[in-house]
């Protein structure tokens, strides 16, 4: 077997700031991306939303790089740039020709030192937001489903269980203070990590962050709410009204293992024999063989990326003629006959070579094909700031490829029961949907 | 907008040398049964990434019923005289590969990635659906099934109901104006047209075997004539299509769609092909207008007006022709003000040369972003399959960063005048037609539809 090795230089600057290199002269692109170590998660109660309205004021203007400056010198020294929110981190990040790495570093530390924005941006902004939840859920087919009409019912404590995206009352309430206090609160670069991949020499890449970044005052180390969920009990369920659509929808939900345990390995390779594509059980069972899906898919989003209680999730679209608790009965079937026979020797090692190829993908692939690298870069900073540890991305995969049948069928049996799980309805208001069958 | 932003501070750190950009070598053969091939090494993973296209798709076979050719791509890979479907999907998951069928306008093919050591049986396998697809019943008849719920779905999505309007009114009788059967026609799909359409198209005189990857092509090619040495077949008779319509006037095309929340915007006109000796030009003139983040579009009625998440520009090439088009999905209140600012901004490049440090901005960029491909095998891929599918010169890739940079704002301004044909484009408005017919009719006669695509106002 011809195993990938990345080659890994990590370091760590007086103020905190973690700095992660990984060269590779393959092109002559670097990749630099800066990871803070706060989601959407853990935005402050009553802001729901702001961490990802937070992101986009990132791009609104800092010290020396007033509003258009960041973006239009990244634009024009021939690179692309883009940031997101997720649950537990939020990235910035950059592909550009590697004569524009100084440049690119230089925007970052500004950014990281100083935000300086203002009402009107906050205004802009929370307009180009709502159009950006319009467009995504409110105005989408299935919009949202199922990661944002999850939460609420799977979920108690407040941190798992709400908008995301953001209620637009509190995307309307928040204020500059909150702004600048949610900066100086998560923003310190002892909260984050630099990452620099690709064409890139290792102590070329130390001495510039030493340059650019070393300076930034550290900050207090940041408050974190308690994102832990009290024991679930009882199977929940929820509806939500699907206004476009055609066909009835629904989502099941269950709730994972700890991160990086065995169980937790065992249920990643669970997760493929029942999601991965065409052969996983559930499409084949329910779209291909009983035919009473018209899409069945899901599995564990993002399974590196997450440092907090989440869940295995399976979306299903349906045709009319079945009924949700007929579709939900071939769902169940499904994961009964798992539960009672496991999987086969043949079937755990094919399970295991679409893993490892995968995840070989997951390094170097682009996002939407224009970001070379980015899977190694969020995988090098998740390993950072969640598990101290980003030499991970070079022996995670043994964890994987040492699952036993026996455990895969334990996970089964211990995760994939009724009290484990949350199932949301997604009806269509428009359509002559039969609740019989 | 630029008229706001500050001056660049002095602080920021100047571009260093630049680093030569250099493509990776290809290998070409063709087979004694006319297979073309082409294959480069790249070895930043141990796997590879391959496509085998044909040289045909929807638009060949519109006449017997839209998108067939892509029906059958979507069996091709459900059954072969070796396998059934099962076998098929598994048998990809125990070389750890990915497989995909598809067919467009013009081109229809099997994608494939997989582990390097297990390159042989992977191509085995796309051997098998290239030749010995099967067909079977059961399979054709679910699929046709699913597709029937596909096309009421797609018909709930703005940016279908906004693309397919636009393309009828840019195509007219022209094959490229159908993108997606009625459900009618689903119904009336037989798979002896699926057939009869598999043994026209995929045929080793049709096609082009393309592979990118963590192998050595010299070992690659003798596997490639191996498996694919004895396949026989001719490429299909070309077909004359129907010429495109006039363009005259904006003309409004309103799509109601009740309780919509937002108005889809798309707006375009008639362009050209990517072999076109303006396509370089008329690249950079679009990445300027609305191709880019840091263009004048997404500056202007998102970072200034706040209207807009997602406005963009693009150039689309099909084989035969091309189109060019503006889209944003915007605030109800806010279309007639959106469309204004649009038309400004393409009026704007038409009128006033573009000024020489926004161009050099909008070169490095392009250029720049041109490079990202190499990076990874996918990226490669598509960017070799382009200059072969297109039929463009060899040194395309090599050459293109120079011709991007010897433009000048005559140049653009000249491109502009020539494409973007802001008086006379058609525009389609998807949303509530209470909230937003008003506002849209200023800007032209407008028909209005419903979303199965039937004239309301008639």
């Amino acid at each position: 077997m011809n195993r990938l090795q990345v080659p890994i230089h990590s370091s760590t600057l007086k103020n905190g700031l973690r700095v992660v290199i990984a060269p590779d002269t393959t092109a002559p692109v670097v990749t630099v991306g800066i990871y803070y170590k706060i989601g959407f998660r853990l935005e402050p109660q009553g802001r729901s939303g702001f961490a990802h309205l937070f992101e986009h004021m990132m791009f609104q203007g800092s010290e020396n790089a007033p509003k258009m400056q960041h973006i239009k010198l990244i634009n024009s020294s021939g690179g692309v740039l883009n940031g997101s929110t997720m649950y537990d981190v939020t990235n910035y990040y950059e592909a550009v020709p590697s004569n524009a790495l100084e440049r690119v570093l230089w925007l970052e530390a500004d950014r990281m030192r100083a935000l300086k924005v203002d009402d009107e941006n906050l205004r802009n902004q929370r307009d180009v937001v709502k159009e950006e939840v319009r467009v995504n859920v409110m105005n989408q087919p299935y919009g949202g489903f199922p990661w944002l009409d999850m939460p609420p019912v799977a979920f108690r404590n407040w941190a798992n269980a709400h908008n995301f995206y953001g209620d637009f009352a509190d995307l309307d309430a928040a204020t500059l203070v909150d702004v600048q206090k949610f900066f100086r609160t998560y923003y310190v670069p002892n909260n984050a990590v630099l990452l620099l991949l690709g064409d890139i020499k290792p102590e070329e890449g130390a001495a510039l962050a030493e340059k650019y970044f070393a300076e930034i005052p550290k900050g207090a180390t940041p408050p974190f709410a308690d994102p832990a969920e009290p024991p679930q009990k009882e199977e929940r369920r929820g509806d939500v009204e699907e206004k476009f659509g055609t066909l009835p929808a629904m989502a099941i939900g269950y709730v994972m293992p700890q991160r990086r345990t065995t169980e937790w390995y065992a249920m990643a390779l669970l997760d493929q024999a029942l999601h991965g594509g065409r052969a996983g059980r559930i499409h084949r069972e329910l779209v291909l063989e009983k035919q009473v899906a018209v899409e069945a898919d899901g599995g564990i989003d993002d399974i590196f990326g997450y440092n907090g209680p989440t869940q295995m999730t399976t979306r299903i679209l349906h045709k009319p003629e079945y009924s949700s608790e007929a579709t939900l009965a071939e769902f169940d079937a499904v994961i009964r006959e798992v539960q009672e026979t496991g999987i086969s020797e043949d079937e755990l090692q094919q399970l295991k070579v679409k893993w490892r190829s995968d995840y070989y993908s997951t390094l170097e692939g682009g996002r939407g094909g224009y970001m070379p690298r980015y899977g190694l870069m969020h995988l090098l900073a998740c390993f950072t700031l969640f598990d101290n540890e980003p030499q991970l991305v070079n022996t995670i995969l043994d964890g994987f490829l040492a699952v036993t049948r026996g455990q895969v069928q334990e996970v089964a049996k211990k995760y994939l029961r009724p009290e484990n799980r949350a199932i949301v309805f997604r009806m269509p208001v428009k359509s002559e949907v039969k609740e019989a069958a | 907008m630029a008229t706001k932003a500050a001056e660049i501070s002095n602080l920021v750190p100047a571009l260093a040398a630049e680093r030569p950009v250099t493509w990776p070598k290809r290998t070409r053969a063709q087979l004694s049964n006319g297979l073309q091939v082409v294959l480069a090494e790249a070895h930043s993973i141990p796997k590879f990434h391959g496509e085998l296209f044909f040289r045909a798709g929807n638009a060949l076979v519109v006449d017997r019923a839209p998108s067939l050719a892509e029906m059958t791509a979507t069996v091709v890979r459900t059954g072969t005289a070796k396998r059934a479907s099962r076998q098929i999907e598994e048998d990809l998951r125990r070389l750890g590969a990915d497989l995909g069928t598809s067919a467009g306008q013009d081109t229809s093919a099997v994608s494939f990635a997989g582990l390097s050591e297990y390159a042989e049986p992977l191509l085995q396998l796309v051997n098998e659906l290239a030749r010995e697809a099967s067909f079977p019943e059961g399979e054709f008849e679910r699929e046709r099934r699913q597709k029937l719920e596909e096309v009421k779905l797609e018909r709930t999505s703005p940016g279908f109901l906004a693309g397919e309007r636009l393309r009828k009114a840019l195509f007219g009788a022209h094959p490229y104006a159908q993108i997606s059967p009625g459900e009618a026609q689903v119904a009336a799909y037989k798979r002896e047209d699926l057939q009869s359409v598999y043994s026209q198209i995929y045929t080793p005189e049709n096609a082009l075997l393309m592979m990118v990857g963590d192998f050595d092509p010299q070992a690659m090619l003798n596997t490639i004539e191996k498996l694919f040495g004895a396949w026989t077949g001719k490429k299909p008779a070309a077909k004359e299509s129907a010429a495109l319509p006039q363009l005259h006037a904006r003309r409004v095309f309103l799509v109601h769609n009740p309780g919509s929340v937002q108005t889809q915007i798309l707006a375009g006109c008639h362009a050209i092909t990517r072999k076109h000796p303006d396509w370089i030009r008329l690249g950079l003139t679009n990445s300027l207008y609305g191709g880019a983040f840091n263009s004048r579009l997404v500056m202007n009625i998102r970072e200034d007006k706040g209207y807009t998440y997602s406005p963009r520009s693009s150039v689309n090439p099909l084989k035969q022709h091309g189109y060019f088009s503006v889209s944003a999905a915007v605030r109800n209140e806010v279309v007639a003000a959106s469309l204004t600012e649009i038309f400004y901004e393409i009026d704007k490049l038409r009128s006033l040369p573009v000024p020489e440090t926004e161009l050099a901005d909008a070169q490095n960029y392009l250029t720049g972003v041109f490079s990202m491909g190499l990076a990874t095998q996918e990226g490669l891929l598509s960017q070799f399959s382009t200059v072969e599918l297109n039929e463009l010169p060899a040194d395309y890739l090599e050459t293109y960063r120079e011709k991007v940079r010897a433009l000048t704002p005559e140049d653009l301004m000249a491109t502009a005048r020539k494409y973007f044909d802001s008086a006379n484009m058609p525009i389609v408005v998807v949303g509530d037609r209470e909230q937003i017919q008003e506002q849209a009719a200023l800007f032209g006669d407008t028909e209005v539809f419903d979303t199965q695509g039937q004239r309301l106002d008639k």
